[in-house]
């Protein structure tokens, strides 16, 4: 059961984490370039692409449509822009090496905070139960039991 | 005049530099003199930068460029309209303005409090000055508004375009409202760890301003999203910017707080957590001046001159250390009896909210200090932008929706299986059947859209579960009082307004939730080359271009405008104006979009481009439900007015408890 709620898990978070699969179709391709890379223009606007819209952006769009209408694809425009700016023209970091840091330690952060709110509850809720059985009478009564009961199902009918 | 605003800003600082020493002193020797001597300080530091601001302020309204800062942000034929808001238009000006809402505040906090809990207020007033002394020693000697040009020039350079936009007068202000106001519960709270009185008084005190600074906080980002909607002409609202992270991180840790803080006052339990959560919200809203201000992080937003960066980060660090001292040295004080009922209850829902709130904002702080930290291990700097904070967030917002939705209906101490049944069984049947409704219709072709399908599944499963509340909570009313549906839905209402209001404001996130995910998902656009009478269609929509307009609005601006006719079925629908401005000196024009916002979708429209012949390259963008954003902002406005409200009962049940308290020990309770 543990391990295959920690298979579910991961797979979640591998598939949150996965890379957009690109849809088909110029417009799209174009559309999911833009979202993959920064503007380079001179006032560094520091804008996604397809989020600016400065005139070097709108040159920017039209070399990347006839690129890829020239037949390269995304990945290799996307390498060659690397090539000539440096990582910082991507609009995200590379999942690989030290960047998977970036994408891996908020998921790595909230479960390890998971289970120390877990913890902390659940040692919150034992002292409730250390005090309960060091108060609770030897033996119950049926009766006590009964009425136990009874304020029980009427204390969940009532919302504070 | 000039001469006046700068002698009283260096008189508002010695000032609350006595005012600090001196209420210290008093707390600290039971020095009453001292006490009545440092009480009038509040008022006269607030008089001397109201003068200060109200100088600088006619140094706009009467174009008086011999001061650098009205050169640099104004000129005559800047509407005046434009010119009081130049006022924070600059980094100058702006930390005038933060001054000067900051020592308002404190003034306010000071009529309230004055003869109130003389062991916490005086250290209250004295954090507040010394907050206040680092902004009057940034204005009197790093950046002086009223520094002078020795031959004033003819003209200014005027307010940068893209802020001469409504939103200016309004956006700044609110989200300085929600910045500056955290300055009171932590200052309170700083107050409580001196003066050791660390019972959940100080959270009483300051629960309004918590709520409120919450409120202009949340108010303060929507608008900046509605601002970049309509000015920046890319068809979105939130681009993950830094510096709209650095508004975003204080709100997400304040909801925390706001949320946690409820268990200290009804089990007098997580007193350190809550101390150190609105630590860290005030430590937030420092880091985001921190980021606007030192050019150290890439954004749109960060002033020309951003050089005050090392000043916010010292007195980052100074707060920061002085805080972690002051809650480790008080921590025997701060332990609680810590015990909970059960693992199933709501108290537990509040710390797993807790929990998501507080990733979102690491992720979100993560993402923003990953440039820095990735230059300093690899010395290559990267951008983290978007597809980043989308990846990483959206996930976690998804549980924090949820989240919304089983706080309501989890029972405090303790749920049981039956309690659960009961409370869960039409709120989870109302998402089943929303699931199994829209699964037909909405596309499920990505990740973005299946993320859409579970967003909307949960705001159904939320929104049953709020208006359960609401109508069970009418429905018994009915039934006791005799009251008809309206009336009892609007006495329970008033009755506990804190509760309902809370509600209210749930309902208010959802449809923000819905709105986001709607236009995230679904949206799509266009972009064509047009000649005159030409048209093309988008989404049911024919948008033919009718003409192009020239004209000069003023000696400075030209507007070129495209006039394009929207018909539906046939019919002429609206007229949308799209334009560019030309501001003489600017290199870039700026696009002024027109949209027609329905509650369905907006019709969002832009000109790119425009060529001698008339020709024009419009961008029309089609993004669903985005007003439902704007609508959830007022819906969180009304929750929050109602939730403030002064409330007489628990005022009268506040004044029971204080006289129990009085009848039990001999020393009379402060209150």
């Amino acid at each position: 059961m543990r391990t295959l709620k920690l298979l579910t898990g991961l797979f979640v978070l591998v598939w949150a984490l996965a890379g957009q699969a690109p849809v088909a179709g110029a417009g799209a391709l174009l559309q999911d370039l833009e979202n993959q890379l920064m503007c380079k223009c001179d006032d560094k606007c520091g804008k996604v692409l397809i989020n600016c819209t400065c005139a070097t952006s709108d040159k920017t769009r039209a070399k990347f449509s006839k690129m890829l209408d020239s037949g390269l694809t995304v990945a290799q425009i996307v390498k060659m822009q690397v090539d000539e700016y440096g990582e910082t023209i991507l609009s995200a970091p590379s999942k690989f090496g030290f960047n998977l840091t970036a994408w891996m330690t908020p998921f790595v952060a909230l479960i390890a905070g998971g289970f120390g709110v877990r913890k902390v509850l659940q040692s919150w809720v034992g002292k409730r139960d250390g005090i309960d059985s060091a108060e609770a009478p030897a033996a119950e009564s049926e009766i006590s039991k009964k009425y136990s009961k009874r304020l029980k199902d009427e204390l969940d009918g009532i919302e504070l | 005049m000039n001469d006046i605003g700068e002698f009283t800003l260096l008189v508002a600082l010695a000032t609350a530099l006595y005012g600090c020493v001196a209420y210290i002193m008093s707390a600290r020797g039971n020095r009453i003199d001292l006490y009545l001597s440092a009480d009038k300080t509040p008022f006269i530091v607030w008089a001397c930068v109201m003068i200060s601001s109200i100088c600088l302020w006619k140094a706009f309204l009467t174009d008086d460029f011999s001061l650098q800062y009205v050169w640099a942000y104004s000129n005559r034929e800047l509407d005046t309209f434009y010119k009081v808001a130049s006022f924070w238009g600059g980094q100058k000006g702006s930390l005038l303005f933060w001054t000067l809402l900051l020592t308002t505040y404190m003034l306010v906090v000071y009529f309230q409090n004055r003869n109130k809990n003389l062991r916490v207020v005086p250290y209250a007033m004295a954090v507040m000055l010394v907050i206040v002394v680092f902004f009057l020693f940034l204005v009197n000697f790093s950046t002086n508004p009223f520094e002078r040009i020795p031959l004033p020039p003819e003209d200014g350079r005027g307010l940068n375009p893209l802020l001469q936009n409504y939103w200016m007068v309004i956006h700044p202000p609110t989200l300085y409202l929600g910045y500056v106001g955290f300055t009171v519960p932590f200052a309170f709270a700083v107050a409580a760890l001196i003066s050791k009185d660390l019972d959940d008084g100080w959270i009483r005190m300051t629960r309004k301003w918590t709520l409120i600074s919450w409120f202009f906080l949340c108010m303060g980002n929507l608008f900046g999203a509605s601002w970049a909607y309509v000015e920046l002409g890319w068809g979105g609202y939130w681009a993950w910017d830094p510096v709209e992270n650095a508004a975003f991180m204080p709100l997400l840790i304040a909801t925390a707080f706001l949320h946690s803080v409820m268990i200290q006052e009804k089990k007098d339990m997580m007193k350190v957590w809550n101390m150190s959560l609105i630590l860290l919200t005030f430590a937030m809203t420092i880091f985001g001046t921190f980021i606007t201000r030192s050019g150290l992080i890439q954004s749109v937003h960060t002033f020309d001159e951003a050089t005050l960066g090392y000043y916010f980060l010292a007195f980052l660090f100074v707060i920061i250390a002085a805080c972690t001292a002051l809650i480790i040295a008080r921590l025997p004080l701060l332990k609680s009896a810590n015990e909970l009922d059960s693992f199933l209850s709501r108290e537990s829902s509040f710390l797993f909210n807790n929990l998501v709130l507080l990733g979102i904002a690491f992720a979100t702080f993560w993402g923003t200090i990953f440039p820095i930290i990735s230059e300093a291990v690899r010395g290559v700097k990267i951008t983290v932008g978007p597809p980043f904070y989308n990846q990483v967030n959206v996930p976690i917002g998804l549980a924090l929706l949820a989240l919304i939705g089983i706080g309501p209906v989890i029972a405090w101490r303790r749920a049981t299986f039956s309690n659960l049944k009961k409370n869960f069984l039409k709120p989870v049947l109302a998402g089943i059947v929303a699931a199994a409704a829209m699964f037909p219709v909405i596309p499920l072709g990505n990740r973005a859209e299946i993320y859409t399908y579970v967003t909307f599944i949960l705001c159904v499963f939320v929104l049953t579960s709020i208006l359960t509340e609401f109508y069970k909570g009418t429905v018994s009313r009915m039934g006791l009082k005799d009251e008809s549906a309206v009336g009892a839905l609007a006495t329970m209402t008033w009755r506990n307004k804190r509760r309902y209001g809370g509600y209210i404001v749930h309902i208010g996130v959802v449809l923000i939730f819905a709105g986001i995910a709607g236009s995230q998902a679904y949206g799509t656009h266009t972009e064509k080359h047009l000649q005159l009478g030409d048209s093309f269609e988008i989404r049911g929509y024919t948008i033919k271009y009718e003409k192009l307009i020239a004209v000069e609005a003023t000696s400075i601006k030209t507007r070129i405008i495209a006039q394009l006719a929207v018909e539906r079925d046939g019919k002429r629908y609206w007229t949308g104006h799209p334009e560019k401005e030309f501001y003489k000196g600017q290199n870039q024009p700026v696009s002024e979009v027109d949209v027609l916002s329905t509650w369905k979708e907006d019709l969002y429209m832009i000109l790119a481009d425009f060529g001698e012949d008339e020709s024009a390259t419009i961008k029309v963008y089609v993004n669903p439900m985005v007003s439902w954003m704007w609508t959830g902002g007022w819906v969180i406005a009304f929750g929050t007015m109602i939730s403030m409200w002064p409330d007489r009962l628990e005022q009268r049940r506040r004044l029971d408890r204080v006289r129990r308290q009085e009848q039990l020990f001999p020393t009379p309770a402060q209150e």
